[in-house]
């Protein structure tokens, strides 16, 4: 017990050597408005869950802020007396690492890049093993073997998270085929629209997407069509044909961060190293198009009754395997991951071979666009 | 692939696409006639879109919830009337501050009503009997909108009023010369207030096309550029409802084909496609002295007794 309390005092004396923060003013820089129903929308409403949360915690927000316009913004963000500040976009990646060096007395987190320094970190929630379960029940839906995606933009990212989807449509249908059409926007549901009505008219029969709005979904339906949700509960714009889809869980790594920094454990000295790539294990992300819901009930007969023969699990049914797989990227011990050998891209070179994983440095650089995409894929690797 | 899937889905998606751009530049063609810029059409579209959906899911009744983007369209072409006919402000600075002020403003209101889908969207109309026809039914007449017809119909009827009645050579008189239709004893602060409250009207209800048919949902920022495609279609139109209808089906056909040759030709370049094509028939149309199809004042603030 008497060692119990030293050390809690020590612990409470090195927090505050190091300058454990008591109360943290934390501001949030968004690029879009909190409004969209996507990206800005979620990390606003995990922001606003910790702050619910922590009472040693007080939050601000900055909207739609341009690219190129973070530093000014940070500055002014310090001076109301924030000591912590995420940044939420790819794009404001440099302008925190300045801005870091600007104000080393305050802590920064930047989202979705791979820079950092000595008082700014880096964090992600990632996808892609969710993308894969979607694909796996996309493969079971499809009847006339063509899945439609709609991508915003060529990026990594997304490459990542559609050979995911691939890979797993392609595990339960192999003759199954993704159709690939990009918007070149994180937000503009005309565009989403118009180019979901192209795949319909191509013969694509169930859809999933990465875009910033439902709109997706709601064409989909419109042509009474099952799709997949992107990013937040999406359920009621089509109970009937939103099948299961990704939700995302930022307060899991924003709860977190916060709660280190309010302990001391990290400082504006040590983040040089702190990368959080948080996937389904530690719950930043979840399988389902609404909180709670993995499958939507109405699809689930469907998908029992879809059996493969799968070369681990023998003769089973789609449904039991997306959670068979869920519980396996559950696990802390990791057993399984959608990127492992063999691995064909799609003009037959062997990416990954048998009994390989890809690293996380391949991960979040992918480029190649595995065996069953079709369409477009600007930056695709020559031969 | 069989030709008649990319005729039916191009014209199909052309008609849907176009109609909110149709109904936009419809309005923005007769504020202009009567020699007034609005460059608010982003900011009273996105508006019209707020209101049309908050009605619409309050009263439920989608048509009300157009009714309501009408009024406040107009409403907000009146801000930018008092502005710029009354107090002679400049046209382009105003118009761009009600767009500004229409994203965020719709915005602000708008936040409790995002992540709701719209409970009754407006019903779809397939037209009995010509529906059946081989290709042309599928492309023209399957799973359209009431406005798309509406807006048709407009067309003509203000290619009408515009070239063939007497208030049409009123309207364009106040555009060409106020000074002259002012000696003749037209009210040219009055024509331009309503015309622009009509265009006004006109982009809120294509606003709301967008949140309670199109897409039945509100978030914001939805109109994404729309209004700005309206003003340079405008000019596209050169000033006439007619051509207007061209011109919009032509960019709308071009938009969703940039879609579907996709798995052909890099969609950078699709992408920018109707722009470029946009842009390109603009170029040929000022070669061929289309400057003089303006309305001679436009833009210019009028004030009595000056000439």
């Amino acid at each position: 017990m008497r060692k119990a309390i030293i050390g809690a005092v020590l612990v409470v004396m090195a927090g505050l050597l190091v300058g454990a923060q008591e109360e943290i003013v934390a501001g949030f820089i968004y690029v879009g408005p909190i409004g969209d129903l996507g990206w800005t929308y979620a990390h606003d409403y995990a922001r606003r869950l910790v702050d619910e949360e922590f009472d040693w915690l007080t939050t601000m927000y900055v909207e739609s802020v341009a690219e190129g316009q973070e530093g000014a913004i940070i500055d002014r963000l310090v001076a109301q007396g924030c000591n912590v500040i995420f940044t939420t976009s790819f794009g404001f990646m440099d302008g925190t690492i300045e801005a870091a060096a600007r104000h080393p007395d305050v802590i920064f987190g930047h989202c979705s890049g791979f820079k950092r320094a000595p008082n700014s970190m880096s964090y992600m929630a990632d996808f892609y093993q969710v993308y894969y379960l979607n694909g796996l029940m996309a493969g079971a839906l499809t009847e006339t073997g063509k899945v439609g995606y709609v991508g915003a933009f060529p990026i990594p990212e997304l490459k990542r998270h559609i050979n995911a989807f691939t890979i797993g449509v392609k595990e339960v249908n192999p003759e199954a085929e993704v159709h690939v059409r990009w918007i070149y926007s994180w937000y503009d549901p005309g565009a989403a629209k118009e180019a979901t009505e192209a795949l319909i008219a191509e013969g694509c029969d169930v859809f999933a997407f990465t875009e910033d709005s439902p709109t997706v979904i709601q064409v989909a339906a419109e042509h009474a069509l099952p799709s997949f949700a992107h990013y937040s509960p999406m359920l009621e714009f089509a109970p009937e044909y939103v099948v299961s889809g990704q939700l995302v869980h930022w307060e899991a790594i924003y709860r977190d961060f916060l709660l280190k920094v309010h302990q001391g454990i990290y400082t504006t000295t040590n983040l040089q190293h702190v990368d959080y790539w948080w996937t389904l294990p530690q719950g930043a992300v979840e399988l389902g198009a609404d909180f709670g819901v993995a499958i939507n009930p109405v699809w689930e007969d469907e998908l029992k009754a879809y059996v493969i023969q799968h070369p681990v699990f023998g003769d089973i049914s789609v449904y039991d395997l997306v959670f068979i797989r869920l519980s396996q990227f559950a696990d802390p011990g990791i057993t399984f991951d959608p990127f492992q050998g063999p691995l064909y891209d799609r003009k037959g070179n062997l990416v990954v071979p048998e009994g390989m994983w890809l690293s996380y440095e391949s991960l979040i650089t992918m480029e190649w666009a595995v065996d069953g995409v079709v369409g477009p894929w600007p930056g695709e690797p020559e031969g | 692939m069989d030709w008649e899937s990319w005729v039916v889905s191009t014209l199909n998606r052309a008609l849907a696409y176009g109609t909110p751009l149709l109904w936009g530049t419809l309005g923005e063609i007769y504020a202009e006639r009567a020699g007034v810029v609005n460059l608010g059409v982003e900011g009273m579209m996105i508006l019209g879109a707020f209101s049309a959906f908050a009605v619409a899911q309050s009263v439920g009744d989608p048509w009300l919830g157009l009714l309501a983007a009408a009024v406040v369209g107009a409403g907000a072409a009146l801000i930018h009337a008092l502005f710029t006919v009354t107090l002679r402000a400049n046209q382009y600075v105003s118009g761009l501050a009600l767009t500004i002020f229409g994203l965020g403003f719709s915005g602000l209101l708008g936040a409790r009503w995002v992540g709701i889908p719209l409970a009754n969207p407006l019903p779809k109309l397939t037209v009995p009997g010509l529906s059946q026809l081989p290709v042309l039914g599928p492309a023209l007449f399957q799973n359209q909108s009431y406005l798309t017809y509406i807006g048709l119909f407009l067309a003509v009827v203000l290619w009408l009023v515009l070239y063939k009645t007497r208030w049409g050579i009123v309207i364009r008189s106040v555009g060409e010369s106020p000074a002259t239709a002012d000696a003749l004893g037209v009210n040219v602060f009055l024509v331009r207030y309503l015309c622009l409250a009509f265009g006004g009207a006109m982009a809120g209800v294509a606003g709301g096309f967008l949140s309670v048919e199109y897409r039945p949902a509100w978030t914001e920022g939805m109109t994404a550029g729309t209004g700005w495609i309206v003003i340079a279609l405008t000019i596209f139109a050169a000033w006439n409802p007619l051509r207007a209808v061209w011109g919009v089906l032509l960019f709308s056909g071009l938009y969703h084909l940039a879609y579907r040759l996709q798995a052909w030709f890099p969609p950078e370049f699709l992408k920018l496609m109707p722009y470029a094509f946009a842009i390109l028939v603009l170029a040929i149309a000022g070669l061929r002295g289309a400057r003089q199809l303006a309305p001679g004042a436009l833009g210019i603030p009028y004030t009595r007794g000056e000439k």
